[in-house]
């Protein structure tokens, strides 16, 4: 929605370092760890090439799944991130087709997938998460 | 005493630190709380749910259909239950799309059909989403000749509901349409151009899905080329007051002025020969967040929220990226919100945004996302906001986790005091009868459309109130 580091140079002002510091504390939790630059490119390259090997799959994904689960700008967990995948694996696939159906947090609603069948999100989360 | 004394002191600022940390641990929970969401994954009847993007509308539609092929798509456009509702990526916050009858998806008719590198021009299929025609055009050295700040949406979405991008000179994506084919209620396909049908062309550019089922369109590109764009921060006063400036010396301009801050982010679009400076890591979404946990912990102490960020902005270095045009002009946005926007006479878009921010800052605490102000000229199809009128918008954003009804019914006023069309696929409340009244062709349209469409089969029920007075 902006554009420019606001706010990620705050950390060095001092009217902000309480605040960041306090809300950092509240966040802490929700943090996963982060991986290495060179290891996050290497994913992003990989998640780029992968495709699932039934044609049709294939066109669902490409047409829906792709812009953001191949994107590493987009914040979504990556086609092929199994680290990233596996959180949200532990949820079951029944809660996990229900968020791709409702929307939940950056996941919108039916993935953009409106021809997609609940049997395709099991079959596409299947493929990426793996 | 005196250790007792420090002992009960510490216990009283210990317990004063567990109550604030507590409280706003309280208020962040609260703000990160999943809003309702339908009742269920499938009706009665087992139909299962579709939703929008911001989950403002849904649905259980009888049929989903994505036609390879406008035979198919005529076919089923003669059979199938009504209402009969195009969808590209689901990305309008309005309810143009639901029904509880046909829900007709175009992703399996995407891509370029053929191209002339001579004029740059390229038919394309219109469910083609924006994030992949510009590559496809850069592959044959073309692209749009605007762009929205979302990528996600597809080309027919995108134009049926006059999506646009920024610049005093530029104007919306549907005002580079040549000819477009349409797919009827009665099983016709219909050549559309300023020659062919010419009063099709003009009605049912900016259509809504409501006059037929757009499949091809023929899009005037321009060239492939490189621009600069930076970005940069200054007080939201001094933006206002060079807005119209800043307008006539940069190719594409827009800003996003930060409610509690003072500050906004200016971006500029020049065309450049430059060396490629990639775009880096996405750090809007970083920053939107931060002004969100400024909102969550210090949103109920509006003189620190805005000392807090005010410092943060100040000296800020400026962004620059070199690339094609394609790669820049739009973003990712991982955060959904819900959305208004109006497109008001240039000369009063000024006046409103600030009447605007005024309200926000009074009356709505709650608000972190900024508002985005933009430009855009001319056209003439018949329904766009745009109609005869180079204009300026204003849009208005929540979190998708935030209730906007409040904040949106004090903002609409505002903006249609000022003159503003609402944006097809954002939020508002007008009606056939409001609608009329600002489109000077409104009738002509309707015509159309009856013509068309006499039996009202793409009419769902928002769009009876939008084209037919009660």
């Amino acid at each position: 929605m902006m554009r420019a580091s606001i706010l990620v140079s705050t950390a060095t002002r001092g009217w902000l370092v309480g605040g960041i510091v306090f809300s950092g504390m509240l966040c802490a939790c929700h943090r996963d760890s982060a991986p290495s630059p060179a290891e996050a490119a290497r994913t992003a390259v990989r998640a780029a090439t992968l495709r699932p090997a039934d044609e049709r799959l294939a066109a669902l994904y490409d047409h829906s799944c792709r812009a953001c689960h191949a994107n590493a700008q987009a914040s979504a967990p990556l086609t092929g991130d199994r680290a990233a995948w596996l959180s949200r694996l532990k949820k079951g696939n029944p809660e996990l087709v229900q968020h791709v159906l409702t929307g939940f947090n950056g996941m919108p609603p039916g993935g953009q997938c409106f021809t997609c069948t609940t049997a395709d999100f099991d079959a596409l989360i299947a493929f990426m998460s793996n | 005493m005196t250790v007792t004394r420090r002992a009960a002191i510490g216990i009283g600022v210990g317990a004063a630190a567990t109550a604030l940390v507590g409280t706003e641990l309280g208020r962040e929970w609260w703000f990160d709380r999943e809003p309702a969401s339908p009742p269920q994954l499938r009706d009665s009847q087992g139909k299962l749910l579709w939703r929008n993007w911001s989950g403002s509308a849904s649905s259980y539609p009888a049929v989903r259909a994505a036609p390879g092929s406008e035979d198919e798509l005529v076919d089923l456009l003669r059979k199938t239950a009504a209402p009969i509702r195009p969808v590209g990526a689901g990305h309008s916050f309005t309810s143009l799309v639901p029904t509880d009858g046909t829900l007709v998806s175009l992703d399996q008719m995407s891509g370029i059909l053929n191209h002339d590198p001579s004029g740059n021009i390229a038919t394309v299929w219109a469910g083609t989403r924006l994030g992949d025609l510009g590559p496809a055009l850069a592959a044959i050295g073309q692209e749009m000749l605007s762009l929205p700040d979302i990528n996600k949406q597809s080309l027919g979405g995108a134009l049926g509901t006059a999506t646009h991008g920024t610049g005093a000179q530029y104007q919306a994506l549907h005002a580079s349409i040549r000819s477009f084919r349409l797919a009827t209620a009665g099983g016709d396909i219909l050549e559309c151009s300023a020659r062919q049908n010419p009063e099709v062309f003009s009605a049912a550019r900016v259509g809504l899905g409501a006059f037929g089922v757009i499949t091809q369109v023929t899009l005037q590109n321009a060239s492939l080329h490189r621009v600069r764009k930076r970005t940069f921060l200054q007080s939201t006063e001094k933006t206002a007051a060079e807005w119209v400036s800043l307008c006539a010396a940069h190719r594409k301009v827009e800003f996003f002025a930060l409610p509690f801050t003072g500050h906004s982010a200016v971006i500029t679009t020049d065309p450049t020969d430059a060396e490629v400076i990639p775009r880096g890591p996405d750090l809007d979404t970083e920053s939107l967040m931060s002004l969100k946990r400024l909102r969550d912990l210090f949103g109920w102490i509006p003189p620190l929220r805005r000392r807090l960020a005010q410092s943060a902005l100040t000296d800020v270095p400026e962004e620059l990226a070199i690339d094609e045009s394609w790669k820049l002009l739009s973003n990712e946005r991982p955060v959904r919100f819900n959305e208004m926007e109006f497109h008001l006479p240039r000369e009063t878009q000024m006046a409103a945004m600030l009447e605007v921010l005024a309200a926000i800052e009074a009356d709505h605490s709650d608000v972190f996302f900024p508002l985005e102000l933009r430009s855009i000229a001319k056209d003439d199809a018949w329904l766009s906001p745009f109609y005869d009128r180079d204009s300026g918008s204003i849009a208005v954003h929540a979190y998708y986790k935030d209730d906007y009804t409040r904040l949106f019914a004090q903002v609409e006023p505002i903006l249609r005091r000022h003159g503003g069309r609402p944006h097809w696929g954002k939020l508002h409340s007008l009606k056939a009868r409001d609608l009329e009244a600002l489109y000077p062709r409104w009738r002509d349209a309707m015509n159309v459309r009856q013509s068309l469409d006499s039996q009202g089969r793409f009419l769902n029920p928002y769009l009876r109130e939008l084209f037919i007075h009660a």
